[in-house]
C-alpha cells in the first residue's frame, strides 16, 4: 500500500527501513522520506512501527 | 458490488477511512467530478460500513498514463481528504483486477448484498487464484455471490479481495469461519492493512471522458 502520498513511499519500503533499525517516525522519514512532507501519514507509520507490516507469516496464498 | 464491472482493465485506487459525517461523502465526491475526470477517473464507488459508523471504502477506477506515484501526489486526493475531514491520510491500495469469480450473474441479483473487503499479503497470487477457483462450490455454499481479486502494483504479494455475500449474517459467518482458500481474512488488519471491511454499496459515479 502507498503510505506516504507526498513521496510515493509504500508500506513495503517502510517495513524495510523498520527492519533496518528505524524505531521512530522521524527515523523512518530520514531513512526513506515517508512522512517528511505534510506528515499526515505518520499515524500509519506508527501502526507499522507497532505492528507486523510486511510480515507474511501465517498468510498463505 | 455494482451491477457492472467498473474496474476492469484499469488502475484501481482504494482507500478505507473514517469520516466524521458519512452523509457528506457522496455530495462532496459529486462536486469533484471534473477534478476526478482530469486524473482519468472513470468510476467512483462508495461503500459504507454497516456496523462501524463513519467508516467508508472508496474505490476509484482510473485510466491514466501518469505513473501511479504522480497520480497519488495530485492535489485531488489531498483536497478530497481535506473536504471530508480526514486529517490522518490512510494508506492507499493501488492495483488492477486479476480475476472475477462468481456464479450468480449480476442481473440475477435482486437484493443488494453485503460487501466484505480485505487487503492482505499472500505468498503467491496465481496460487491464490487457483485455490479460489477450486473452492467455488464452497464459496457458493457460504453465500458468496462474487469475489474480485486485485493485485497491487507496488507489491506482487499484496491483494485486495472484494466479495459480495447474500446478507449480513452470511458475511459475519464468513469472517468468523473463513474457508481455507480465503487466507486474506486472517491477513487483514496487519501493519498498514485495514481490518476487514463489512458494508453496503452506497452509490457509483460514472465519469465520461
Amino acid at each position: 500500500m502507498f503510505v506516504c502520498l507526498c513521496n510515493g513511499i509504500t508500506s513495503q519500503v517502510v517495513a524495510e527501513v523498520i527492519a533496518d533499525g528505524a524505531s521512530t517516525t522521524n527515523e523512518i522519514s530520514k531513512a526513506c522520506g515517508a512522512g517528511a512532507e505534510c506528515g499526515r501519514c505518520r499515524r500509519t507509520l506508527r501502526l507499522l512501527l507497532g505492528g507486523s507490516g510486511g510480515d507474511r507469516s501465517g498468510v498463505r496464498g | 458490488m455494482s451491477p457492472t464491472d467498473p474496474h476492469s482493465h484499469s488502475l484501481v485506487i482504494a482507500s478505507d477511512y473514517r469520516v466524521p459525517d458519512p452523509a457528506r461523502v457522496w455530495p462532496l465526491l459529486q462536486r469533484r467530478r471534473s477534478a476526478l475526470a482530469e486524473i482519468g477517473a472513470h468510476h467512483v464507488l462508495v461503500y459504507t460500513s454497516t456496523h462501524d459508523y463513519g467508516r467508508v471504502l472508496v474505490t476509484i477506477g482510473v485510466r491514466s498514463r501518469e505513473p501511479i506515484v504522480e497520480l497519488l501526489r495530485s492535489r485531488v486526493f489531498f483536497d478530497w481528504f481535506d473536504a471530508v475531514g480526514v486529517e490522518d491520510i490512510p494508506a492507499v491500495f493501488a492495483g488492477e483486477i486479476v480475476e472475477r469469480f462468481g456464479s450468480v450473474p449480476p442481473s440475477a441479483r435482486k437484493v443488494p448484498g453485503v460487501i466484505v473487503s480485505a487487503i492482505a499479503s499472500v505468498d503467491d497470487v496465481d496460487t491464490l487464484s487457483a485455490e479460489i477457483r477450486s473452492a467455488s462450490s464452497r464459496f457458493d455454499a457460504a453465500g458468496i455471490r462474487e469475489t474480485r481479486l486485485f493485485r497491487a502494483f507496488d507489491d506482487g504479494h499484496e491483494v485486495m479481495i472484494m466479495q459480495e455475500l447474500d446478507d449480513e449474517n452470511r458475511a459475519r459467518d464468513w469472517i468468523e469461519h473463513p474457508d481455507t482458500a480465503a487466507p486474506w481474512i486472517a491477513g487483514a488488519g496487519k501493519g498498514a492493512y485495514p481490518p476487514v471491511f463489512v458494508g453496503k454499496f452506497f452509490d457509483m459515479m460514472r465519469i465520461e471522458d
